[in-house]
């Protein structure tokens, strides 16, 4: 029970490492072994978060070198996410094994599992780390495993979108661990907590300065936050559809779980404001909001649509960071869930059209809603959760960052946030024309059966997730506020 | 303390990593813009591996007879890591880059903007 909490991280992880030699001689094992990799996971976070529950947050000293000299674990009300990170990824496996099959070639798809469980390892280690290095090792984990997914299924555009994303991610990530080092030199600590108190003492300021300036920086790269998002449509598009899921709905949340675990280390300054930075913050995440919807209302690819729409949505919670009231805070957290949810249906019901289709422009996918109903029932949903219709998932977020916007005495950003919300409502309304109310333009969509059910299945899973994530909210928002605190309470 | 000249080191990494920095956005060949990438890694490396320094330090393996101050050997374990994550980075843009060449017929960065 103790050795719950390093088995989350490490059970992907060694998993991931095993699927070559599972799948040796027989390929086919890959899927099963990811699979119940995954699942296993999810159980790991389930009774973590349970656990966080009952007797509030808990840390675990790796190798029993007690901290701040050992590498801390640590289980709070951020590292809940782990279960939402977990539960997107086990639907995401289950997809991918009939989506493998025709996007992947047969030689790499032992690895394609490989590095997707590598990748969920990264992902939960990092909810759940106490210490700087730590993070930047499972950023890495997450980072380095993303690129080659994106290339993974081959295509001119899909290795030149994964290298421009490869530099992008490598320069912010040298930008972080630049200022891990600053803040070891220092401080002479690596623990989080550790480092925030001693932090209090320190007089030099450029380098302080410095650090805050990279670690900003290089999270917002990561995050794709405007106007350092330019490496994401074509990453997010290209990437075969599971993917693509997993990019939008996980790893760009990377950057900004690790911009709440980075900032509160400097509040404890008293020469430094915060104040500057969480404004420019939320002004980006404004602009991020409108650009990202603009940009995606020009697109005809679907998957394009949805990329720019992570862009939007990335700026939703940021604006709801930047503005550092605890419900605007506590708003932007749970959308960090619920986006996650919601644009994981999205991009997987768009891949599944993509499967059995083979086509991708909105032109070209008119009247697939009559000949895949379930599917498109789920990207209906997921397109209306987005938008943020009342009692869906996505409407939490935006009305608790509306909220934070009163709250802080700044109603134009809570109109930036509405504008979005009718521009993104425009996009979304010609994703449902042409799938419902055009006539088709290509003969093969009369033909096109629905989705296999090994897609079907975690689609709609995810597309009711998607409706009862906004129905019993309460969870994920009292969570979420607990979160926030150690954020709100420095504006 | 004796000023800031104690810090030149410091400056010298500072500069290393704008030099990577500029090569990666200003150099169309992509193979530059990975040596770029690594100039930038390499800057960060000898920062970290340098603020491990004591002054007077010696290694620190603890013996009969040795005393302290001893150098902070942290920092160089920190950075192994730090090395295979580069190295795996360049690998993978490496092979990115064959990739590339094989489908496209250039690396220039220039040129393949007009093939997408």
């Amino acid at each position: 029970m103790q050795h719950l909490l390093p088995l989350a991280a490490v059970l992907p992880l060694v998993a991931g490492a095993l699927v070559p030699a599972v799948a040796w001689r027989r390929p086919d094992r890959a899927w099963g072994w990811a699979v119940a990799a995954g699942s296993g996971t999810l159980v790991v976070t389930a009774l973590l978060t349970l656990r966080l529950l009952r007797t509030g947050p808990f840390s675990y000293p790796l190798g029993g070198w007690a901290p701040p000299w050992g590498i801390e674990l640590r289980f709070d009300a951020l590292s809940a996410l782990s279960l939402g990170i977990a539960m997107i990824y086990l639907a995401v496996l289950v997809f991918s094994r009939r989506y493998a099959q025709s996007a992947v070639a047969p030689q790499r798809r032992a690895w394609f599992y490989s590095l997707l469980l590598v990748n969920l390892g990264g992902l939960v280690g990092f909810a759940c780390t106490a210490d700087l290095f730590n993070m930047f090792v499972c950023m890495e984990l997450v980072s380095v495993s993303s690129y080659a997914l994106v290339a993974a299924g081959g295509g001119r555009i899909a290795a030149l979108a994964a290298f421009k994303y490869l530099v992008a991610g490598a320069v912010s990530s040298m930008l972080v661990l630049f200022s891990v080092g600053i803040l070891h030199a220092l401080t002479g600590s690596l623990n989080m907590a550790d480092v925030a108190v001693r932090l209090a003492d320190v007089e030099a300021r450029g380098p302080v300065l410095l650090a805050v300036g990279a670690l900003t920086v290089g999270f917002m790269v990561k995050a794709a936050l405007f106007p350092l998002h330019l490496w994401l449509p074509d990453a997010h598009a290209s990437a075969p559809g599971p993917v693509s899921a997993v990019l939008s709905a996980l790893v760009v949340k990377l950057g900004v779980i690790g911009l709440v675990r980075v900032l509160p280390l400097f509040t404890g300054l008293e020469w430094l404001s915060l104040a500057p930075l969480q404004e420019a913050l939320a002004w980006l995440g404004a602009i991020a909001i409108v650009t990202g919807a603009l940009a995606a209302l020009l697109q005809e690819d679907i998957k394009l649509m949805l990329a720019y729409s992570t862009v939007s949505n990335v700026g939703y919670i940021v604006l709801g960071i930047g503005l550092a009231t605890p419900p605007a805070v506590t708003g932007g957290l749970v959308h960090v869930l619920n986006h996650g949810l919601i644009k994981a249906t999205l991009f997987l019901a768009a891949g599944a059209i993509i499967y059995r289709t083979g086509y991708r422009t909105l032109r070209d996918l008119r009247g697939v809603g009559r000949m895949m109903p379930w599917t498109s029932v789920a990207l209906s949903l997921g397109v209306l959760s987005i938008v943020g219709l009342p009692p869906t998932a996505g409407f939490l977020g935006k009305w608790y960052i509306a909220l934070g916007a009163f709250e802080a005495g700044r109603p134009g950003f809570a109109i930036a946030l509405l504008a979005g919300a009718l521009l993104i409502f425009v996009y979304y309304l010609r994703i449902l024309n042409a799938l419902y109310f055009r006539a088709p333009l290509r003969e093969e969509m009369l033909a096109v059966r629905e989705a296999p059910v090994s897609m079907l299945l975690p689609v709609l899973a995810l597309a009711l997730l998607c409706l009862l994530g906004g129905l019993f909210g309460s969870g994920p928002v009292a969570l979420a506020a607990r979160a926030a605190a150690a954020l709100a309470g420095g504006g | 303390m004796t000023g800031s000249w104690q810090n030149l080191d410091y400056f010298a990494f500072v500069a290393l990593f704008c030099i990577g920095l500029y090569v990666v956005l200003a150099k169309s060949n992509l193979v530059k813009k990975l040596l770029g990438l690594n100039i930038m890694e390499t800057s960060v490396f000898a920062f970290i591996v340098t603020s491990g320094m004591v002054d007077g330090g010696t290694a620190p393996i603890v013996g009969p007879g040795v005393t302290g101050p001893f150098a902070s050997p942290l920092p160089h374990a920190l950075i192994l890591t730090g090395i295979v994550v580069a190295v795996s980075i360049t690998a993978l843009a490496l092979a990115l880059i064959v990739e590339i060449k094989r489908q496209c017929g250039t690396i220039e960065a220039d040129e393949l903007k007009g093939l997408d």
